[in-house]
């Protein structure tokens, strides 16, 4: 390619523009370039609710490459998540350094002076990375599985070390195995310092048994509460695994087996005869649940109420249930049959909090850190790894469907781009699409949100309502935004 | 498609259709003392000998010590029992027959934990087996009041405390500033109108907005009690929470239960025994129960009042001036419906073999006993075995 001079004069002043704004830039758009601005078409309600279940919410590019290649090739190539290029989020977390550092590290950095302890860096580093990579990431059913799993092994920060422990088991246990054998995955969990922290295996020693960590692996983890376990099996269960604890001096917050702890003798857990063997009894048990019918029909059916309905179709989860068996639990395997078979059955479910807030992020391009997330996301009632208990935040719709306050604030805080350290520019990101007419606009926008167009009449009344003398045509088109998000029809995916 | 989600497939499903359907009872406010409050230095066995050989330093001086000044012995009760001098503001609901105490009560857990007992209690149930909701949770969902206000159940602070989990939505509100659209008002007014427009057919929506709107009338920061010359709301979180919790029941915006924590009671190391970090949690407490008192007298008939905390502390002192964890604790019920003026439950006493291991106050009532009476006498709820599963319970004959 041969230029100009005048041409090369002409490209040379739009660079030195470009460079001269890029250098406020963070370094990851210089690299990376910002968030692409596409042409979409409007999807049809079953397709753009697969889309919703897929991701925390369709892109504009995603939406075009998904009505280009498909569900089923979308799904495959989802799954095989690491042929992804995923450099631009990479790039955004470069800078967190907590999220590489081993137990011992995170402790050193978080211990201050007079055995006070920085308690609030290193979680909300992982939150913050978390929230970015949901937001982000190119990878998004491998981001939505991981959720998927944090809230299965869910472990609260506020609880002792996990403050720390819970950094290393979201990059070892949960990141590790989220989309692939869930033996590895329990396997790894049940060696996970912060998993044994969190539900007092510390305290499980030999003469004072405490069955918390046992009764959870059976009923919250692997079989559920109609598994068929006994109160029996749960005491057994916790003899077996007495003396497994975390180290605390050198190496520590490393897992750890301590014989002398441990208690003698043969154990019987589910019918199984287990001959003394130390560490290798609970391990034994593991790999029996690991792979046990009712964990499979468990584990599908909690896929399935992820994925699909809040009542799952039951033929669905049978199948997914009865290809968990036959692969030894392959994840990729069990989530083929929930989304190729049932993704055509599903119904709406009220979006969780962190689902809402994201969904909208992605929507519109929003450009943040998360920090400013935080707060409306603890109000709604989801920031991440604050959930107390075992059983993980709530995936019933029931259990979110009354706050609404926080959602139409955060509606109109987003859309008035009101939050700190986060932009959005609705003219940029309608620059494909635009005719400048403010209801091709909103036509615009109600399909970036909602998938497709609102009726003319409902688009109207709407516009009617938020349209004022005193305001310009972009807080006009503002307001939109934000009554759609804060709509009933946007808080359901 | 409608913004305004009528289609059958959008609406909520009613998971669980509520057992009984009653009018609403009383509003019920929930203070959980988080940390395990001392209650032997609250409610003091003056009576007892042994109270004041556990704690030969941090003993409450008995009512008739005439060394002592006014302030720093105490107040008595019923000749046995009485207040510490700090929780004397709740004297005038005591003489009038609106507070009363049930001592010696708690939960059957017995590890020592505020994290496990703290959630049993709040669970309401006797192990980690029993169901994963909130008691209050399940109160709610066990009641057809006809209320769908989003401010049926507010729990005060950043989120909702674990007693309110359940299937009935429930409202975090760390003030009442909170609960609207902030912003440019010409942007606010705007989206006002649209989320009239998008929610017209959706009841929790126009709820919302009802209270939107009647919550932006009241100012918070220029409050007057309806009784002024009465101690006046402390200017702490706590207080705060229970002036706002005065304000929503004055606003009727459809607040059925009120939850508010008052933390900070984990006192191992240096409690204080007149004055000091204890008395002034008692301060904190007792100021802010007596300004809601007067505050509401016209409303003490349809209000209830409760105060439990995870459980109690060692009867006898530790090496620091502190008290390390125990078992049996206290409730206090303070409301127009009370058995009051009277200190309730079996005294277990202090004595040697009246203790439970390792030194602590056993447990005559169960906490369930007394909430339970509160849900099925004030708040129309009877059906407190849903509320409370596996539990058998007891009438402690506290309410009227």
């Amino acid at each position: 390619m041969s230029l100009s001079r005048r041409d090369f004069l002409k490209l040379s002043t739009f660079f030195a523009a470009s460079a001269a704004l890029s250098s406020c830039a963070p370094i990851y758009q210089r690299l990376a370039g910002g968030l692409p601005v596409t042409a979409w078409t409007e999807m049809d309600a079953a397709d753009f609710l697969a889309l919703n279940r897929l991701t925390f919410g369709p892109r504009m590019e995603e939406r075009a490459h998904f009505a280009e290649i498909g569900l089923q090739n979308y799904i495959e190539e989802q799954l095989d998540f690491d042929s992804i290029d995923d450099f631009a989020c990479d790039l955004r977390l470069s800078t967190f350094k907590t999220l590489r550092m081993d137990a011992n590290e995170l402790e050193a950095i978080s211990n201050e002076l007079f055995e006070n302890y920085d308690r609030e860096t290193v979680p909300n580093e992982l939150r913050q990375a978390t929230f970015l990579r949901q937001l982000y990431s190119k990878r998004q059913l491998y981001e939505v599985m991981v959720e998927f799993w944090n809230d299965h092994f869910n472990i609260f920060v506020e609880k002792e070390a996990c403050f720390i422990l819970k950094t290393v088991d979201d990059r070892e246990v949960i990141r590790k195995h989220a989309l692939g054998s869930f033996r590895d995955l329990v396997w790894a969990s049940a060696h996970s310092p912060a998993m044994l922290v969190y539900l007092d295996n510390q305290a499980n020693v030999k003469g004072t048994p405490n069955e918390n960590y046992a009764r959870e692996l059976m009923e919250l983890h692997t079989l559920g509460v109609d598994g068929g376990y006994t109160q029996n099996d749960v005491m057994e269960l916790a003899r077996c695994l007495t003396g497994w604890s975390v180290k605390e001096h050198f190496w520590l917050g490393e897992f750890t087996f301590r014989a002398q702890e441990h208690e003698s003798g043969a154990k019987n857990v589910l019918g199984l005869a287990i001959p003394e063997a130390g560490q290798g009894e609970a391990e034994q048990v593991i790999e029996r649940l690991a792979t046990h019918p009712s964990t499979a029909r468990f584990i599908a059916a909690k896929l399935a109420r992820r994925f699909l309905a809040d009542d799952p179709p039951r033929e669905i989860v049978e199948k997914a249930a009865q290809v968990f068996i036959q692969t030894q639990g392959d994840i990729k395997s069990v989530l083929r049959v929930i989304l190729l078979d049932g993704l055509p059955l599903a119904q709406p479910k009220f979006k969780r909090p962190l689902n809402f807030v994201l969904s909208a992020a992605r929507a519109l391009n929003v450009e943040t850190d998360g920090e400013a997330f935080y707060q409306p996301l603890a109000r709604m009632g989801q920031l991440p790894f604050s959930w107390p208990t075992p059983d993980g935040y709530p995936d019933h719709s029931d259990a979110w469907m009354g706050n609404l306050m926080p959602r139409w604030q955060f509606a109109l805080e987003l859309a008035r781009v009101e939050m700190k350290n986060t932009r959005l520019n609705l003219f940029r990101l309608l620059d494909k699409v635009s005719t400048g007419r403010l209801e091709d606009d909103a036509d615009a926008l109600a399909s970036l949100l909602l998938g497709a167009a609102l009726p003319r009449s409902t688009r109207d009344d709407l516009l009617a309502a938020v349209t004022d003398a005193g305001a310009s045509a972009e807080e006009t088109l503002q307001v939109f935004a934000a009554s759609i998000i804060a709509s009933p029809a946007f808080q359901w995916r | 498609m409608k913004l305004s989600n009528s289609q059958p497939t959008w609406l909520p499903r009613l998971s669980f259709a509520p057992l009984n359907t009653a009018p609403r009872g009383d509003t019920l406010v929930v203070i959980f003392l988080r940390g395990a409050a001392d209650v032997l230095n609250m409610v003091v066995p003056h009576g007892e000998e042994n109270y004041y050989q556990l704690r030969p330093t941090l003993g409450v001086p008995r009512p008739d010590d005439s060394k002592k000044k006014k302030d720093e012995k105490v107040v008595d009760l019923d000749g046995f029992f009485g207040f510490h001098p700090s929780l004397s503001p709740l004297m005038d609901a005591w003489r009038e027959k609106q507070l009363a105490i049930i001592h010696a009560c708690g939960a059957p857990d017995e590890s020592h934990s505020h994290f496990k007992s703290m959630e049993l209690m709040e669970r309401g149930v006797n192990d980690e087996r029993g169901p994963a909701s909130g008691w209050i949770g399940r109160h709610l969902a066990s009641l057809d009041t006809g209320n769908v206000s989003p401010l049926r159940a507010v729990g005060m602070g950043t989120r909702p405390q674990r007693s309110l989990s359940g299937s009935v939505p429930v409202s975090a509100l760390r003030s009442i500033a909170d609960f609207h659209l902030g912003g440019n008002p010409l942007a606010v007014q705007q989206m006002r109108a649209a989320l009239e427009l998008v929610y017209q057919s959706d009841a929790m929506g126009q709820e919302t907005l009802r209270i939107m709107d009647t919550l932006a009338k009241l100012d918070p920061l220029n409050y007057q009690s309806a009784n002024p010359q009465s101690t006046a709301y402390p200017a702490s979180d706590f207080g705060l929470a229970l002036k706002q919790t005065a304000m929503l029941i004055k606003a009727e915006v459809g607040l059925e239960v009120s939850a508010i924590d008052l933390g900070g009671w984990d006192t191992h190391f240096t409690q204080g025994v007149a004055s000091g970090l204890m008395p002034n949690l008692m301060k904190d407490l007792a100021e802010g129960l007596a300004a809601f008192h007067a505050d509401m007298r016209d409303h003490m008939d349809r209000l209830t009042a409760v105060t439990m905390s995870e459980f109690g502390r060692r009867a006898y002192e530790n090496g620091s001036l502190g008290t390390d964890h125990g078992h049996g604790s206290m409730m206090m019920v303070l409301g127009g419906n009370v058995r009051g003026g009277q200190v309730h439950g079996a005294w277990p006493g202090l004595g040697e073999g009246q203790l439970i291991e390792p030194g602590d106050l056993a447990v005559t009532t169960d906490y369930r006993d007394v909430l339970s009476e509160i849900l099925a006498k004030r708040l129309n709820n009877p059906a407190t075995d849903l509320v409370f599963p596996d539990y058998e319970v007891k009438a402690v004959d506290v309410m009227v």
